[in-house]
């Protein structure tokens, strides 16, 4: 027998899920009339700080990802956002779009900076060897699933708020669909829509260099 | 905890052929890449002043060199210029630093001189234009800014009715200055609401 819509809240806890803020309004989705990553990159270079605004918006996260993974301590890992935006500042007018994507240029530019501060916090691990070999993935791995993360958040950037929010939403909210259309009071098929509009338009951004 | 997701459950089965690949390839990708990390407010607030008032180290190089130059020029002047009038002199500027306008005052500049120190009182003269007034009882504060954050306070002032009036003020660095000081200028915010906003920075030098 169906539910009606106060049952259905009684019957499922539903867990509350830390989201960005969603505007109430439906938003034209930025990426058609916004600048390129590289457009942006030679504004910085100029010292346009607008520019270098928009630029922090679109990659913070990633870098933090990226140095939250390398560096395993979100004090140290803020202290490198710090450090690798200001060596985009520092270098942006060195960027050359010829020579390849802005994405990868400042994915490189980011993780030199974790690196730098890696070094600078010396060695952590305790001098005697493990007797069993490690189960951690290796470097090669980790550089790996390094580059997904990069390109995966820094895409989720340019989804419309709405296409993120029910993202976020399906893949690590812990919820079920059901449970996401009940927490966004949409019905399930809308949601279900929703997501594989979103995840089109992610196939899209991943397919192409970022 | 994350429960296993498979697609069909997030999109139902209705896709299929290379578009459902596609879709299968994001998917996998996402659940690979897990979810974007959640920002400390620093880091939500934007880029902070440090990280734009560092230069490269080539500029910086030079641009020390050339100060150097023209303080051993300057001193050399204000040698002679105090042997000839001995008894009597007037005040020179120690630093000099032009401010610009930040996204919220696009249109205000301002110029710093900051005056020789007695003991460790720097006196300062500040210059601005273009600051919108405030409402009654709200200040624009002149701050001291130390590796990137404002670190003293220098004191307050209000800006004339008509932003383009200049206004002139002056205030006071009470502490020991070091090499690499600067100076900010920011709007008091209004609660959690709206936390106050820099309107001043320093303007970039250009080489």
């Amino acid at each position: 027998m169906r539910k009606d819509k106060g049952d259905m809240e009684l019957a499922i806890e539903v867990p509350q899920p830390r989201l960005r803020a969603v505007p109430s309004e439906p938003v034209q989705h930025p990426v058609d009339d916004s600048p390129s990553d590289a457009q942006l990159l030679a504004r910085v270079g100029e010292r346009d700080r607008e520019a270098f605004e928009i630029l922090y918006g679109r990659y913070v996260r990633p870098v933090f990802g990226l140095a939250l993974r390398r560096l395993g301590d979100r004090g140290h890992a803020e202290d490198a956002v710090q450090e690798a935006f200001a060596a985009i500042w520092r270098s942006a007018s060195t960027y050359r779009p010829e020579r390849g994507a802005a994405g990868g240029w400042l994915y490189t530019v980011a993780r030199n900076a974790i690196v730098d501060r890696l070094r600078r916090m010396g060695p952590t691990v305790d001098a005697e060897l493990p007797e069993l070999a490690s189960v951690e993935p290796g470097p090669a791995q980790r550089a790996e699933d390094s580059d997904v993360a990069w390109r995966v958040h820094r895409a989720l950037e340019d989804l419309q708020p709405r296409e993120r929010e029910v993202i976020e939403l399906a893949y690590w909210s812990g919820m079920s669909q059901s449970e996401v259309a009940q927490y966004l009071h949409l019905p399930l098929g809308t949601v279900k829509t929703r997501t594989r509009s979103a995840l089109a338009r992610l196939a899209s951004m991943l397919e192409g260099e970022l | 905890m994350n429960r296993d997701r498979n697609l069909d459950e997030l999109i139902g089965a209705d896709t299929t052929g290379a578009e459902r690949e596609r879709l299968q390839r994001a998917h996998d990708m996402l659940l690979e890449a897990g979810p974007p990390p959640e920002l400390s407010p620093k880091l939500e607030e934007g880029p902070t002043l440090g990280m734009t008032l560092q230069r490269r180290r080539a500029v910086k190089r030079r641009a020390m060199l050339l100060l150097a130059a023209t303080l051993a020029i300057v001193g050399v002047f204000l040698a002679g210029y105090a042997v000839a009038n001995r008894g009597g002199s007037s005040p020179s500027a120690v630093k000099s630093l032009a401010l610009e306008g930040t996204v919220v005052a696009p249109n205000a500049q301002a110029t710093l001189e900051v005056w020789q120190s007695n003991a460790d009182n720097w006196p300062m003269t500040l210059t601005a234009v273009g600051l919108p007034p405030l409402p009654e009882h709200r200040y624009y504060e002149v701050y001291l800014v130390r590796h990137g954050k404002p670190w003293g306070a220098c004191g307050a002032f209000r800006a004339p009715e008509n932003p383009q009036q200049p206004v002139t003020v002056t205030l006071t660095a009470p502490y020991t200055l070091r090499k690499g000081d600067s100076w900010v200028v920011t709007r008091p915010g209004t609660g959690a609401a709206e936390p106050g906003k820099t309107v001043l920075r320093p303007a970039p030098v250009t080489a």
